[in-house]
C-alpha cells in the first residue's frame, strides 16, 4: 500500500461518506476493497486533513466516538470535496476491460445496458481505442440467452453436450450461473442424473431444451475460482514428461508446476476427469516421454491399441 | 492529501513558499525535506491522473511559478447510469482474478458509488465472468502500455525492444501489440512467452501510438484459414465437433463397419493429427496417406509402452 494509493482512496472516500451519511464501517470497507483496519487508518489520516491553515474549523470532521461505539461514520465539513477524483488511467482501463468481459458472457436481455455503460465509462475515462480487447470462447449468443432465461425462470433444461471425453450426452440440469475461467465460458449447474454440481463448457453445448419444469431449490454451487480443481476430492495429480514441442499445453491447461530441462519439460497437472487425460495423452502422442504414476497412462494406451486395431481390420 | 485540497481550493496559482506555510504537515519540515516531500506529493498526484498545473499569476513576473489544480480536471464528470448499466458496472468490479487489477476496478467502482451510483448486486446474479492475469510479465507490460513507456524483454530467446501500443485478452491469454524498435514494425507478442518482467528503457509518454486498425491486428490471432482436406471415417454418433466441420463424401476405400465418411478441412497438419488421435478408435484417417501415416505413428507411440 503506497501513500499514493491511500490519497487516491481518500479522495473518493470523502465524497462517498458525504453521499452516504452514517455509512457502516464494514460495508464501507467492502466498497473500497480494504480491511476495516485500513479504513480506520484512513479515517485517522482524514482527521488531519482539511483546508489550508490547519485551524480547527478548517479540518474535516469525523465523529470518531460514534465510529468506535456504533461502527457508523459521520463525516462533515468537507463540502468542497463532494465529487470523487477522476479515475487513474489504470483504474479506468481495469474497469473497462472487466466490463468488456461481462459483455462477452452476457446474452440477450442481460447484455442490455452493458454497451451503453461501456460507452459512458470510456467517455468519462477518456479511454481511446487502445484499451484492451477481450474475447471469450463463450459459444453462441443464442445458447447463452436461453440459459440466462432458464436461470432466471428457475427451470430445468436438457443440454446436448459434448464432454471432454468427446462422447455426446444429454444431461438434464438445473442451470445456476454462467461463468468464465481461463478464457472459456461455462455453465454451472446441478446435474440431476449425477446428483452433483457440474460445469459445462458453453462452446460445447449444442442445444438447450427448456422443459418448463421448475428446478426447485438446489442451493449454492461451489466456488469455481482459481484452483477450483483443487477442491474436487476426486482430482489426482499426474506428472507428464514432455518433449519441448508439447510445451504449448502449459498455456492452455491449468498446470500446478512446470520444470524446464534442456530437452524436456515436466508438468504437474490436476486431473479430475480420466477421459480428459486420455484424450490429452492421445493428442500429445510421441511428445509424451513419461507419465507418473504409470497407471494414469493405461486408458490412453488401451484407446490407442483399439484405434490401431480398427486400422488393421480395414 | 492536504496538498490536493489546498491546490484544488486555490483560485489562482499558489507559490511554493505559500504552500509550505499553509499545508498541514509541510511547515515543520526542513528546507531539504520540504522540497523532497513536495516534489514526491506532486508527482504522486500527477501519476494518479490529477493534473497539477504550473503557471504564474503575474504576466510581468512569469518566473514566480505557482501551482494549482483545476476543479474540472480533478473531478470525475457527472455521469447518469440506468439501473441496467449500474448492475453491469457492479459485476465488472468482480471480474479480475489478479489482485492488483481487482483493486483498481474496485476503487474505480467506489468512485462511481461516491458520486451516487449504487449497483444492485442481485440483478446479474446469473453471471460470473472472470479475467486472469497469471503471466509473470503481465503487470510490467500492462503498466508500460498504460503509460506508453518503451520496454525491453526476452521473447523466444531473443531480446526485444518495443513500444507497447495495446493489449488484448483472447481465450485466456494476454497479447501485446507493440512496435518492435529493431525491426521498425508492429509485432504481436504473447505475454505468456515473455521471459520475465519487462524493463523500462525510456520515459512514460515518450512515443505516440498511431491510429491502427486494432481489429485487423488481432485478426492475425484467429486460427489460420483451412487450406487442406482430409478424409475421415467417424464412428456413428461420435466426434460431433469434427462432424460439424465436415461434409459427407464417398470413397473407393474400404470403410470399417459403423463408420461414416466425411471430408474435413484443416489449417495445420500437426493440430489435425493431434485432434484425430484424441478421438482414439472413434476417428480414422482414410486419406491422404501422409496424414494417415502420421496418425498411425502417434498412436503406436502412445500404445507402445512408451510410456
Amino acid at each position: 500500500m503506497t501513500s499514493a494509493d491511500q490519497v487516491n482512496r481518500l479522495l473518493a472516500l470523502v465524497p462517498y461518506l458525504q453521499s452516504h451519511p452514517d455509512a457502516e464501517m464494514g460495508a464501507t470497507a467492502a466498497v473500497f476493497g480494504v480491511t476495516a483496519e485500513q479504513l480506520l487508518d484512513d479515517l485517522n489520516v482524514l482527521w488531519y486533513c482539511g483546508l489550508p491553515g490547519g485551524m480547527p474549523g478548517d479540518l474535516i470532521e469525523i465523529d470518531m466516538e460514534t465510529v468506535a461505539e456504533s461502527g457508523r461514520i459521520r463525516l462533515t465539513n468537507a463540502e468542497y470535496l463532494s465529487r470523487p477524483v477522476r479515475f487513474t488511467p489504470d483504474e479506468a482501463m481495469s474497469l473497462v476491460v472487466a466490463l468488456r468481459a461481462v459483455r462477452e458472457l452476457a446474452g440477450g436481455h442481460l447484455a442490455e445496458g452493458i454497451e451503453t455503460a461501456l460507452a459512458k465509462l470510456e467517455r468519462a475515462a477518456g479511454a481511446g481505442s487502445s484499451t484492451p480487447q477481450v474475447a471469450v470462447a463463450g459459444g453462441s449468443e443464442e445458447i447463452r440467452e436461453q440459459l440466462a432465461a432458464s436461470i432466471e425462470a428457475g427451470e430445468l433444461v436438457e443440454l446436448d453436450y459434448i464432454g471432454a471425453g468427446l462422447a455426446p450426452s444429454t444431461p438434464r440440469v438445473a442451470p445456476v450461473k454462467l461463468i468464465t475461467r481461463d478464457g472459456y465460458g461455462y455453465l454451472q449447474a446441478w446435474a440431476l442424473d449425477r446428483s452433483a454440481w457440474r460445469t459445462y463448457r458453453l462452446d460445447r453445448i449444442g442445444a438447450v431444451r427448456r422443459t418448463g419444469t421448475a428446478a426447485g431449490e438446489v442451493g449454492t454451487p461451489p466456488q469455481f475460482g482459481p484452483g477450483w480443481l483443487e477442491q474436487r476430492p476426486d482430482a489426482a495429480e499426474v506428472t507428464l514428461r514432455l518433449a519441448p514441442a508439447a510445451s504449448w499445453i502449459t498455456e492452455y491447461y491449468p498446470i500446478r508446476e512446470v520444470r524446464t530441462e534442456e530437452a524436456a519439460i515436466e508438468v504437474d497437472l490436476l486431473v479430475a476427469d480420466p477421459a480428459w487425460l486420455r484424450s490429452l495423452l492421445l493428442r500429445l502422442g510421441s511428445d509424451v516421454l513419461d507419465v507418473r504414476p504409470p497407471e494414469a497412462a493405461a486408458a490412453a494406451r488401451e484407446a490407442a491399441a483399439d484405434a490401431l486395431a480398427v486400422y488393421a481390420a480395414e | 492529501m492536504n496538498l490536493a485540497i489546498c491546490l484544488l481550493m486555490a483560485r489562482r496559482f499558489i507559490e511554493k513558499s505559500q504552500i509550505r506555510q499553509v499545508v498541514e504537515g509541510y511547515h515543520d519540515l526542513s528546507d531539504a525535506a520540504f522540497e523532497r516531500t513536495f516534489e514526491r506529493d506532486k508527482d504522486e498526484l500527477r501519476a494518479m491522473g490529477v493534473p497539477v498545473e504550473t503557471g504564474s499569476n503575474n504576466p510581468l513576473f512569469p518566473d514566480e511559478v505557482g501551482y494549482r489544480i483545476r476543479r474540472k480536471d480533478f473531478e470525475l464528470p457527472a455521469i447518469e447510469f440506468t439501473p441496467a448499466e449500474t448492475a453491469a458496472l457492479g459485476l465488472a468490479a468482480t471480474v479480475w482474478e489478479s489482485a492488483t487489477q481487482a483493486e483498481q476496478a474496485v476503487t474505480a467502482l467506489a468512485k462511481l458509488r461516491a458520486s451516487g451510483v449504487d449497483p444492485d448486486p442481485a440483478r446479474l446474479d446469473a453471471l460470473a465472468p472472470s479475467i486472469g492475469a497469471r503471466e509473470p510479465a503481465f503487470a510490467s507490460i500492462w503498466a508500460a502500455t498504460i503509460e506508453r513507456a518503451p520496454i525491453r524483454f526476452g521473447y523466444k530467446g531473443r531480446p526485444r525492444r518495443v513500444e507497447p501500443w495495446a493489449m488484448t485478452y483472447r481465450r485466456g491469454a494476454w497479447y501485446l501489440l507493440a512496435r518492435d524498435r529493431d525491426k521498425a514494425e508492429p509485432r504481436m507478442f504473447k505475454v505468456a512467452r515473455v521471459d520475465a518482467a519487462a524493463e523500462r528503457i525510456g520515459r512514460p509518454g515518450s512515443y505516440a501510438v498511431p491510429e491502427v486498425d486494432l481489429e485487423a491486428s488481432w485478426g492475425s490471432l484467429e486460427p489460420k484459414q483451412p487450406d487442406a482436406e482430409v478424409v475421415l471415417g467417424i464412428r456413428q454418433g461420435r466426434a460431433p465437433d469434427l462432424r460439424r466441420r465436415g461434409r459427407p463424401v464417398s470413397t473407393q476405400q474400404e470403410v470399417p463397419a459403423g463408420y461414416d465418411v466425411l471430408a474435413v478441412s484443416y489449417a495445420r497438419a500437426g493440430d489435425l493429427v493431434g485432434e484425430v488421435c484424441a478421438h482414439g478408435a472413434d476417428v480414422v484417417v482414410l486419406a491422404p496417406a501422409p496424414v494417415r501415416r502420421a496418425v498411425l505413428a502417434e498412436l503406436r507411440a502412445t500404445a507402445g509402452g512408451r510410456p
